[in-house]
Order: C-alpha cells, then sequence, then structure tokens
C-alpha cells in the first residue's frame, strides 16, 4: 500500500442505536476488516477509538470524507443526548464537515424499530432528519444502507466503491442498486420448495418454504443477504428462520413470524407477479405431488 | 470540588459525575441520559414479534434478550398448565446460542474496551493493544468473527436473530454443521491458549488457587501484572453480594450475601424509580438523575455476571482469588475472562450433546394469542449478567413488557442513602481513570440499560 496516498477519513456516529451496525462490521470478514482499516483512517468511532472524544472532532474544523450514521436521530434532548447534544445537532454539525453521508442500517435510513417509540414524536432517519442547507457540503446524495442490522460487507462494498469510483447509483430509496435490486428471495437453498409450492410443515426444519406459514418476506424483500450470505455462512432463511424484510421502509412490520392469508392464499405474493399469474402457476404446481420435496432431504 | 466526565468506549455512553473530598471521590453518580423505550414499543404488539424486538434491545447481548422472550413467553403457556415439551436438542441449540455470544463478546471486552485503559496504567508501553491497529487488537477482533460463525450456523446471522420460538428452535442443524461449531470452538479455545492464557486450556481449567494466577501467561498476564503494579485489586470493592438469576445447564442460579444460598425467588425482585425520570413528568422526582431503574433483591444491591456467577458455582480457582482479592476491580476483570475458557469448554460439550434425530420444534398446541391474559416471567444469564424479562398478554397483544438488564442491577442509582454496588465500588477512588476503570470493569451497556 502507497502510504504517501492519504487515506480517506472516517467518522462514525452513534445516534439512537442497538449497537448492532457496529457489531456486525465488527463480525465482517477478518481479512476485509483488516484490509478496510489499512486502507481508511477511522479517526472516529465511540466505542472503538481511543484517540479523541466527540467534542474534540466537533470543535476540529477538519473535513471528513465519509460520515457512517448508525441508529435514528431526534431532537428531543430528554430522551437522548451525546456529549450534551442532541443528536441532530451533532449530526447537523459534523455533516457540515463531511464529503459524503451514509446511513448505516434501518434506522438510521427510516427510523426502524426506534421510530416505533412514539411517545417520541421525533424520530427520523437521516433523509427526514436534514433539510437542503444541512447538506450543502456533500458531494453525493445520501446512502442509505438498510437492515436490521447492516451486512458489514454491504458496509465496506460502499465505502471501497465509492473511494474508487466516486459515486454509485441509488434506488429511488437511496439505496445502493447493486445490493438492493435483489431480493432476499434470490439464492435462499429453500427456493426448490416455492417453485413446487411445497410448505415447510412447521419451524424447526430443513425442509420446505416459509413463504406459506411462517411469514417469509424474501420474495418481496430487497436485499442479496442469500447472495452473499451472512457471517460467510448462511443467511436466516436458509437456518429457517422468515426474512422479517428488515431492509424496506416499513420495518418493523405486525405479526412477522405468520404469513398472512386470505382463504389459504398468501395475501402477498412475490413482487412484481400478479396474483393471478400467482394463483395460476400455484394450482398448476400443487397438482404434482413430488415425492423428493415432501420426504426429508437426508434421510 | 465536582466534575463531571463523559464516558466513551463503553456499549453507549455514560457520565460521570464525582464530587471530591480530600482527593478522593465522596460521592458519584452514573448518569445515563438516553431512553429508547423499548417497553413502550412492545404494547399492543402482537405476541409473538416480542422475538423480533427484544433482540434488537441490544446489538452484543440481542441473544440473550431473545431466550428471556421465548421463556417468559413459554412460562405463560406453563402458568395456564399448558406447558410446552422441549426436546433436549431445542434446549442445548438455545443454550449454545446464547453461550457463542458470551464468548464473543467477553473476547471483544477483553481487547477492545477494557486492555486499552488498562496498558495505560504499565511503565511499558503495549502498542499491540492499540484500537484498530495493534496486533492484539485485530488479532482479537478476527477471533471475534469467527467464532460468531458457529451461533450463525443455527441462528441463519449475527447480530439478530429470532431464531428461538416457543415449542424450540427454528433451525435443524446437520451433524456437519455441528462439527463445524466444534471447529470454530476449537479456533476459540487456540486462542485462548496461545494468546490468551499461554497455557492449555485443560491446565488452565485445574487451576484452583489464588498462587495460580503466577502460572497465567499471555495477555492476561500482561493484566495481571499491571494490576498488582497498580493495586487494582484493592480498588472497586463493593458490597461483596453476588446474585445470578438464570438457571442453565452452564450456571446455577443463587445468591451470596455472606453466605450462599441457592435459592432464588422471582417475588423479591423489586424495580424502583425513585432517582430514575419517567416519562410521565408527574411521576419524575427532584432527585433524579439517570434513565436507569434502581434493582434489589430482596431489598439489597447485588452484583450480578461472572464473578457473581464463578461465585455461586463456586468454580474453584476465581472462588479462591475472590477469597483474597474480594469484589476488587481485579477479580472482576479475572472473572470475566476466566468465563470466556469455562464457556469454551462447557460449549464444545454442549455441542456434542445434541442428537440430531430429535426435533427441532414441537408445535405448541394452542396459541398464546388463544389465551385471554396472561403473565410470564424469563431469566437469562446474559454477557453482563441477570437479565430478567416480564411480560404480560391480553387478547393477542402484549400488554405490559418489563426489562430489567444486567446493568441495572450493577450500575443503575443508590435510593434512600444506599449506594448502589457500582457507586459504592467507585466511592474512595483517587483518581478519576481509577474510577473509569472500575466502572469499565461491570462491562457497562448504556445501551441495555437506556431500552
Ligand atoms: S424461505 Fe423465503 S427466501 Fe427462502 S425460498 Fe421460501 S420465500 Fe424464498
Ligand atoms: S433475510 Fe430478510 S430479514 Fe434477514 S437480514 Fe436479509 S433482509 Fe433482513
Amino acid at each position: 500500500m502507497n502510504s504517501k496516498i492519504k487515506k480517506p477519513k472516517i467518522v462514525w456516529l452513534q445516534a439512537i442505536t442497538c449497537n448492532g451496525n457496529t457489531h456486525s462490521l465488527l463480525s465482517a470478514n477478518a481479512n476485509r476488516l483488516k484490509l478496510f482499516l489499512d486502507s481508511f483512517d477511522l479517526v472516529y468511532h465511540p466505542s472503538l477509538t481511543t484517540d479523541i472524544l466527540l467534542d474534540d472532532l466537533l470543535e476540529k474544523e477538519e473535513e471528513i470524507d465519509f460520515l457512517l450514521v448508525e441508529g435514528a436521530i431526534t431532537s428531543n434532548k430528554e430522551f437522548f443526548q451525546i456529549s450534551d447534544q442532541t443528536t441532530s445537532e451533532v449530526l447537523k454539525k459534523l455533516v457540515l464537515k463531511s464529503k459524503y453521508l451514509i446511513a448505516v442500517g434501518s434506522c438510521a435510513s427510516y427510523g426502524g424499530v426506534h421510530k416505533k417509540f412514539e411517545q417520541n414524536s421525533d424520530i427520523f432517519g437521516l433523509e427526514e432528519a436534514l433539510d437542503k442547507k444541512d447538506i450543502s457540503s456533500l458531494v453525493h446524495p445520501i446512502v442509505n444502507l438498510t437492515g436490521c442490522p447492516v451486512h458489514p460487507e454491504w458496509i465496506l462494498q460502499t465505502l471501497f466503491s465509492l473511494k474508487e469510483y466516486k459515486q454509485m447509483p441509488l434506488d429511488e430509496k437511496g439505496r445502493p442498486k447493486e445490493i438492493y435490486s435483489y431480493l432476499a428471495h434470490h439464492g435462499c437453498t429453500r427456493n426448490e420448495y416455492f417453485e413446487w409450492k411445497v410448505e415447510a410443515k412447521s419451524f424447526g426444519l430443513k425442509e420446505g418454504c416459509l413463504f406459506y406459514g411462517q411469514g417469509c418476506r424474501g420474495p418481496m424483500t430487497h436485499s442479496n443477504c442469500n447472495k452473499i450470505l451472512w457471517n460467510d455462512v448462511n443467511t436466516k432463511t436458509r437456518a429457517g428462520m422468515p426474512c422479517i424484510g428488515c431492509t424496506e421502509f416499513d420495518f418493523p412490520r405486525n405479526n412477522m413470524l405468520e404469513t398472512k392469508k386470505n382463504i389459504g392464499i398468501p395475501d402477498e405474493v412475490p413482487l412484481g407477479v400478479s396474483k393471478r399469474a400467482y394463483l395460476s402457476l400455484a394450482g398448476v404446481a400443487k397438482t404434482f405431488k413430488i415425492d423428493r420435496l415432501n420426504e426429508k432431504i437426508i434421510k | 470540588m465536582k466534575t463531571v466526565d463523559i464516558v466513551e468506549r463503553i456499549e453507549g455512553e455514560a457520565k460521570l459525575v464525582c464530587q471530591w473530598d480530600k482527593k478522593k471521590i465522596s460521592d458519584v453518580k452514573i448518569q445515563f441520559l438516553n431512553f429508547r423505550g423499548f417497553e413502550f414499543i412492545l404494547k399492543d404488539k402482537p405476541i409473538l414479534d416480542a422475538l423480533v424486538y427484544t433482540p434488537r434491545i441490544c446489538g452484543i447481548c440481542g441473544q440473550a434478550h431473545l431466550k428471556a422472550t421465548v421463556e417468559a413467553l413459554e412460562n405463560i403457556y406453563k402458568n395456564h398448565n399448558e406447558e410446552l415439551t422441549l426436546t433436549n436438542k431445542a434446549k442445548l441449540l438455545r443454550e449454545i446460542g446464547l453461550n457463542i455470544e458470551i464468548i464473543d463478546s467477553h473476547i471483544k471486552w477483553f481487547y477492545m474496551f477494557i486492555m486499552p485503559d488498562i496498558v495505560k496504567f504499565s511503565q511499558n508501553s503495549l502498542d499491540e493493544y492499540s484500537p484498530l491497529k495493534g496486533k492484539k487488537w485485530l488479532e482479537s477482533s478476527s477471533v471475534a468473527s469467527e467464532t460468531i460463525k458457529s451461533l450463525a450456523i443455527i441462528g441463519g446471522q449475527w447480530p439478530h436473530t429470532s431464531y428461538m420460538i416457543p415449542g424450540g428452535v427454528i433451525s435443524d442443524p446437520t451433524l456437519l454443521d455441528l462439527v463445524s461449531m466444534q471447529n470454530y470452538m476449537d479456533q476459540a479455545i487456540r486462542f485462548y491458549e496461545d494468546s490468551l492464557v499461554g497455557i492449555e486450556l485443560d491446565n488452565y481449567l485445574d487451576f484452583k488457587k489464588s498462587e495460580d494466577l503466577y502460572k497465567v501467561k499471555g495477555d492476561l498476564k500482561d493484566f495481571i501484572t499491571i494490576s498488582f503494579e497498580n493495586e487494582f485489586e484493592k480498588i472497586g470493592k463493593s458490597y461483596n453480594r453476588q446474585l445470578v438469576l438464570g438457571d442453565s445447564l452452564s450456571f446455577e442460579k443463587g445468591k451470596v450475601n455472606r453466605k450462599l444460598i441457592k435459592n432464588i425467588d422471582y417475588e423479591n425482585i423489586e424495580e424502583l424509580s425513585i432517582n430514575s425520570f419517567d416519562i410521565d413528568k408527574s411521576k419524575v422526582s427532584k432527585e433524579a438523575y439517570t434513565w436507569s431503574k434502581t434493582a434489589l433483591y430482596a431489598n439489597n444491591f447485588y452484583e450480578t455476571g461472572p464473578l457473581a456467577r464463578a461465585v455461586v458455582q463456586n468454580r474453584s480457582f476465581v472462588s479462591d482469588v475472590h477469597k483474597h482479592y474480594k469484589d476488587s476491580m481485579f477479580t472482576r476483570v479475572l472473572a470475566r475472562m476466566d468465563e470466556l475458557g469455562f464457556l469454551l469448554h462447557k460449549t464444545k460439550q454442549l455441542i456434542k450433546q445434541i442428537d440430531i434425530n430429535e426435533e427441532s420444534y414441537i408445535k405448541p398446541k394452542v396459541s398464546l394469542s388463544d389465551f385471554k391474559y396472561g403473565v410470564g416471567q424469563g431469566s437469562v444469564e446474559a454477557c453482563r449478567g441477570s437479565l430478567y424479562h416480564d411480560v404480560e398478554i391480553e387478547n393477542g397483544k402484549i400488554s405490559k413488557y418489563d426489562v430489567i438488564t444486567p446493568t441495572v442491577w450493577n450500575l443503575g442509582p443508590g435510593v434512600d442513602g444506599k449506594l448502589s454496588t457500582s457507586q459504592k465500588a467507585i466511592v474512595g477512588s483517587d483518581s478519576l481513570e481509577k474510577a473509569k476503570l472500575i466502572l469499565r470493569s461491570f462491562d457497562v451497556c448504556s445501551v441495555c440499560t437506556t431500552h
């Protein structure tokens, strides 16, 4: 690595959060994390760095290349403050020094789980918490890396690609297209069961698709979880837990562990598929009873 | 004199307000100034959605919250005389997952949260411990991320899976999956042996006396040396009362208040908010200074966490160290790292006990929403100590949810002139640096506390 080239500076801000995105990052593939730490200068992270405190950072006039924010934002000081200020004040001061602003996780993007605390009506994702003049220094639209938590690879890929190419195409919800054009369904090991409409008889099984009873939102959720896998080894849907749609605007929804049905038919069908097309296909698929798909995988 | 200091590099942020008298801390307030309202969020939500919400109380101990929730919900069945049958396999998979999370947390805590401060007290410059760059920091983060893969095998991912549900678990690992999990444990054990204690795990687990401290090598030896150089075995002492609420294959419940008693009754748990903020302003007293509540057992403050677990379980090495150095900052840190070794060994054994032919999940005959009303409690041992969930349901919805986290037990505010466990541990310190170390020795999770 050429040490003469200045490493881009990263500041990580924690607002209203469970710290899950921090721990997701720390659980990244170790070689990738090391390369990341070698390639960027993580000047401040409240739980990881020791050299400076948030106050020092706010006072210093220095430029920040990438401002990463974990957690939702509020200007209510009674419920939430960091270094004696509201998260909204801190955010605004830091954004003015930054070139890129990245929302890390669904809370920072849209409010997420924390927005459900309705007694504080002032909880927002970054986009909503900032107005035009707050973001005047940014050279790129806000990047929303949704997910609860975010996948560490989404952070690394985004940072490396912005470092290299300066910009990345985003979808209409501010998410990088290359990550969020996929559906969580793509690559699930239960896909064959989905094709042939073989439902999982219950939780706790390797066999069957979780779309029909367990509430899986894989076919309606934008994310590439099943393409890149979690912790390098697995995904929830592969293991047997339904996708709960944590990368979407409407997360968390109600009744996440069951499928809403109408006379036995799932209320929602895969994204972009008409209900009629879905029902015809399902009807046909169900007329075939395929023994292999109704038996244990490992006998 | 009064000092106000913000403590970062814990999970979240806390404020330490100290009163000084003759160069010593005469009074201290630990303030958690943030509130995320999880108990309010959970109200009126469909019952099973709690399994998705509560892990998100905390990014580092989400599986502990998950297990507490699932046990509280199963307790509702029991209270309706509809007790669910859980297979041994399901029980094991739950406990293994939780243990792996504790292992991951302990590794990160030592290298990322406490050692960077401990080494400042050393006469030598120990750059290897420096955050983000030091060899040891990097090694520990690499080991932690490898270790947690074993949880992803059964949970699908970490953080934030909801793989435990009333009736069992959602996954059905193959034998090869279990072998991979063993492998990840073995890798972590290697790290423990080669880097942390410098001797074989079996030999380490044979330690019985506090003299054995001198046999410890590796990074833990750095900690021990620096501790004795700076008399960390003399600071941070509190009431010397220990409490373990959760019962499992790995830990035993009980309490020590001079004597060890193995009988725990949840009825004795009391949560007070005399010095705590409340979202109903009319309930807030003038004295209120933190969002953390106060947790008492039978009217007393107790310490929870690895030290409490080792003492209640009478694990000989830590118990003997504790006999010599009481509940000092030194003992507390040592107990946490000892527990890491203990759990690595234990968890490997537990994985071995799984019979893959058993069911992972047995569907409950009735659904929770069939009960008009119900209450249930669950208590588990999380990384930082005892975690308690208390849930009430009505017509398919959660009507009340109460969470008492380990940090509330340890770091909540004192009441009625009595100092809380951590306040008592900090009062008497002669420097702010030491006070902060003592605070850290409890492994503070302000995120959890401000749920
Ligand atoms: S379990 Fe979910 S993600 Fe997997 S195939 Fe079925 S619907 Fe798709
Ligand atoms: S599979 Fe679904 S719920 Fe799970 S992380 Fe991916 S998007 Fe979120």
